[in-house]
């Protein structure tokens, strides 16, 4: 009963995750409003970073992947194995996060010149007036 | 645009989101939530502080610090690299700036008292110090509890990024940072990660049995001793919490400077743009 649950659960997230993905897919593409193109595209990285955490859990693991002792006994480990959640996902999404806040960055200054050289953020006006 | 790439585009995108849906359905996270492991993040896992096989050890407790910078730190240095060239696009976009600015801020230095309400400014200026003390201690604790030199950095921007909203960017820059030292320090971060990633080659090619990014002592090069994993009684975790250290001053001096180019003041680009 309890893994029926678990697994109803677990299709609600993803079905909530590809929601979200189509969101931010139709603000990326169909709002003429480069910022709003932005937002949706920060909103879209985030929801792959939590895709990929949510790949790195799994059932039963109640502990982050930090060992908790510097001198660890053989059962400690063994312990920490069988507890922590997988670590992987969580490496790349660390770096995942920073990359993204600098791209999103790197946009946002484009917008902003895009802005001040056309006096417009409508992406299709700014290609059409070739500054 | 023309209506028909228009459309095109979000046929495109519904394509995309189908293709999403149907690879979901038919498994492509494979069992999640997964009752076991996987063997990569086992070995990870069982790894990272094992003082009994030495030969694999990261000397860190904290798994994901020792995958980040020691098991596929090459991964972590090129990610570093987007990340470098990122932040010199942006500055790359106003490198007229500097020069212009100077006249422009000449002439408004009459102005006195800038920024918001005084209960605004006595916070932030509580704040700032918490949220600076806050991520030194994170990226000097990344080795050993969750936490680093990425996201340390990433809280350490917040600071500035709040004193520019609560004071003003003078106030960012009267305190030492400006957009030549934000340069400056983020250069000298990755000169540092540089430099201890590139010691064991440079000992490599000394003819000294080593490789790239090596942190501790591996079987099959025993001349190299590695990092020191202690010192006394401090954890030092080898080449991690120098890694952490350097990647939080990259990190943190890079929004800084992102934050710093963002306040630039409108009417100045007006100006700018005009010319």
């Amino acid at each position: 009963m309890m893994e029926y649950f678990a697994q109803a659960l677990w299709i609600y997230m993803y079905a909530v995750l590809v929601a979200i993905v189509a969101v931010a897919i139709y603000g990326v593409v169909a709002r003429p409003n480069i910022v709003k193109k932005i937002i949706a595209l920060t909103i879209l990285a985030d929801t792959a970073n939590t895709f990929m955490i949510f790949i790195g859990y799994r059932l039963g693991s109640t502990a982050p992947p930090v060992l908790t002792t510097l001198s660890p006994s053989r059962a400690d480990i063994a312990g920490f194995v069988a507890s922590a959640v997988d670590p992987v996902p969580q490496c790349l999404v660390i770096t995942a996060i920073v990359i993204n806040m600098a791209v999103t960055a790197l946009l946002v200054f484009l917008a902003i010149q895009a802005y001040w050289l056309h006096r417009t953020l409508v992406a299709g006006l700014v290609s059409k007036l070739r500054g | 645009m023309r209506p028909w790439m228009a459309a095109a585009t979000k046929a495109c995108a519904l394509v995309l989101l189908i293709a999403l849906c149907v690879a979901i359905l038919l498994g492509a996270t494979a069992h999640t939530p997964s009752l076991e492991l996987r063997p990569l993040a086992e070995f990870y896992l069982e790894n990272c502080l094992n003082p009994y096989d030495k030969a694999k050890w990261a000397a860190s407790p904290e798994a994901v610090t020792a995958m980040l910078w020691d098991y596929r730190g090459l991964d972590t240095v090129f990610e570093t690299t987007v990340f470098f060239l990122a932040i010199i696009g942006s500055v790359a976009l106003f490198r007229f700036a500097e020069v212009s600015l100077a006249s422009y801020e000449s002439k408004l230095r009459e102005r006195r008292e800038e920024g918001l309400s005084i209960i605004v400014r006595v916070v932030t200026r509580i704040v700032f110090v918490l949220i600076v003390a806050l991520s030194a201690a994170i990226a000097l604790h990344g080795h050993l509890t969750p936490g680093g030199g990425f996201q340390a950095g990433s809280i350490f921007a917040v600071a500035p990024l709040l004193a520019i909203a609560a004071f003003s960017r003078r106030f960012v820059e009267g305190l030492g940072l400006t957009k030549n030292s934000c340069l400056a320090i983020r250069t000298t971060g990755l000169l540092f990660i540089a430099l201890v990633a590139l010691i064991p080659l440079a000992l490599a090619l000394a003819g000294v049995g080593a490789f790239i990014i090596q942190n501790q002592s591996k079987p099959w090069t025993p001349e190299f001793p590695g990092y020191p994993a202690q010192l006394g009684p401090v954890w030092l975790a080898g080449s991690l919490i120098l890694f952490n250290v350097a990647e939080f001053l990259t990190v943190g001096s890079g929004f800084t400077l992102l934050f710093l180019l963002l306040a630039l003041p409108e009417d100045f680009f007006r100006r700018l743009v005009k010319r």
